[in-house]
């Protein structure tokens, strides 16, 4: 397995699809970020204030979405490029055993969708620190829920990147996985974790059991615990990671 | 007496695709020290038994061992069988020199083994470059590198002719040569049949997915001035 992580692992890092995808997370983070700042004082903001521990726990989990979706992304197109650049055809000649190969994957992209997390996560205490001191707002790093959240947010990322190899060995196809993926996570959950009718359905989604998981507070929403949403994830994780590689085992490779 | 770990036997090959009978008890053997060409024309169920050959696609019937053993039970499979099923199968945005180093990786190979196969196939001066950038020829020959990456005992090659001018055909009738003589197993697919007369030993000829023909090549074309004739008179006489 230590042979095949370290092919799979040079498979990653001898294009630069990584560090693109990387720079997305961050600036959307940062973007995310600057907004909470930005309306933190709006009467209509959802979002509780930044000068309370719920607040800055918030501030701190907008890196969860664009790191997850991206590591998600990157994940999905480590493996659905097997099959789009009809790599999988050596792969599996190196490794006729086809669990083997899926299983480096998951190991390196779930490592992968952590180390995201964890850069996005760098972003909005990097971000949070000057611009809180200049609202003469105590940016307390190591407050009330704060140790939860940081590892919450890259559990997520892990749990991430799990899901975007199991996603895309479910389905092959690189552009359907991708396009789907982000419609799913920029346009579908949000919309329809929006309704209130829907709430309580909802709050199974892999979204808001990230939010969940990162220990996020909205006044107009209720989340899991984050043990439940920690499950939640792990659950879609094991599930699909589980039929993506029975699936890759059997499947020709034409 | 212990097969040769390179010789590949295949025995009721047979897989259909809906309707379509693809390869239909296909049997035959790729002797050691010897270029099989695996000949046909295009749909004849070439790939496809390749494929089958190399478990990538699992037979409705029938079974394929290369040394006694099937493709997925070798224990270091690319040291055993070196394969290039076709010019498509790289990263465009990954370099030649990558992609064979990435395969270094997984089967335990040493990094400078993909300097000295480049070398071999003489794309030294464009390793570094990405894919996309590369020919026909080009990808034909880094293809045939990949596949020579583990010193194999056997080699299977889907069209390794297609796409290599005059001087690059001849370069890898030498190089199958001396693979040969020094105890491979080749096995080699071509549609054009004057193009692979001058690179085998014996002939496997399919046709609709069954074995047409298998025998050397100095006894097919006997009588015949060419492979092309021969092959057409064969076919001819069976309609």
């Amino acid at each position: 397995m230590g042979r095949l992580l370290r092919g799979e692992l040079r498979k990653l890092v001898t294009t630069r699809l990584w560090l693109w995808l990387l720079l997305g997370a961050v600036t959307l983070t940062a973007l995310y970020a600057s907004l909470n700042i930005a309306f933190t004082d709006d009467p209509e903001n959802f979002a509780p204030h930044l000068s309370t521990p719920e607040g800055q726990r918030l501030h701190v989990a907008t890196a969860a979405q664009p790191a997850t979706t991206f590591a998600a992304v990157l994940a999905a197109i480590g493996i659905t490029g097997e099959f789009r650049h009809r790599t999988a055809t050596t792969t599996f000649l190196a490794t006729p055993r086809r669990v083997k190969v899926v299983v480096a994957k998951l190991i390196l992209y779930a490592a992968v969708g952590a180390a995201y997390a964890a850069a996005c996560l760098g972003t909005t205490v990097a971000l949070g620190i000057p611009l809180l001191a200049s609202m003469d707002i105590d940016f307390d790093i190591l407050g009330p829920g704060m140790p939860a959240t940081f590892a919450g947010i890259v559990a997520a990322g892990l749990a991430f990147g799990v899901l975007g190899v199991a996603l895309g060995a479910l389905l092959r196809e690189q552009v359907a996985t991708v396009v789907g993926l982000l419609i799913y996570r920029f346009i579908a959950e949000p919309i329809v974790t929006e309704v209130p009718a829907l709430h309580d359905w909802t709050l199974y989604l892999p979204g808001p059991a990230t939010s969940a998981l990162v220990g996020s507070v909205l006044e107009n929403r209720e989340f899991l615990d984050a043990w439940q949403g920690g499950a939640m994830l792990a659950g879609y994780a094991c599930v699909l990671a589980l039929a993506g590689t029975l699936l890759t085992t059997r499947r020709d490779v034409i | 007496m212990t097969t040769h770990p390179g010789r590949i036997a295949v025995s009721g090959l047979t897989k259909a695709f809906g309707t379509l009978r693809a390869v239909d008890g296909l049997d035959f053997v790729v002797e050691p020290g010897s270029v099989t060409g695996f000949l046909g024309p295009n749909g004849a169920g070439k790939t496809t038994a390749l494929r089958m050959v190399l478990g990538l696609v699992t037979p409705d019937a029938g079974s394929v061992t290369i040394g006694g053993h099937p493709y997925i039970d070798l224990p270091a499979p690319s040291d055993t069988v070196g394969a290039a099923l076709d010019t498509t199968g790289f990263h465009p945005n990954r370099s030649g020199r990558n992609h064979l180093r990435v395969y270094c990786a997984v089967n335990g190979y040493p990094d400078q083994r993909a300097d000295e196969l480049l070398d071999l196939v003489d794309l030294t001066h464009a390793g570094r470059r990405p894919v996309k950038g590369y020919s026909l020829g080009m990808r034909q020959r880094l293809a045939l590198a990949t596949a020579l990456l583990g010193d194999p005992d056997a080699l299977v090659l889907d069209e390794p002719a297609n796409g290599l001018d005059p001087s690059g055909i001849a370069w890898l009738r030498t190089l199958l040569r001396s693979m040969a003589d020094a105890g491979k197993a080749i096995l080699i697919s071509s549609h054009v049949l004057w193009e692979a007369q001058q690179l085998v030993d014996d002939v496997v000829i399919l046709q609709d997915g069954r074995l047409l023909l298998h025998g050397s090549l100095d006894e097919l074309t006997r009588g015949y001035d060419s492979l092309e004739r021969a092959f057409f008179a064969l076919t001819s006489g069976g309609l």
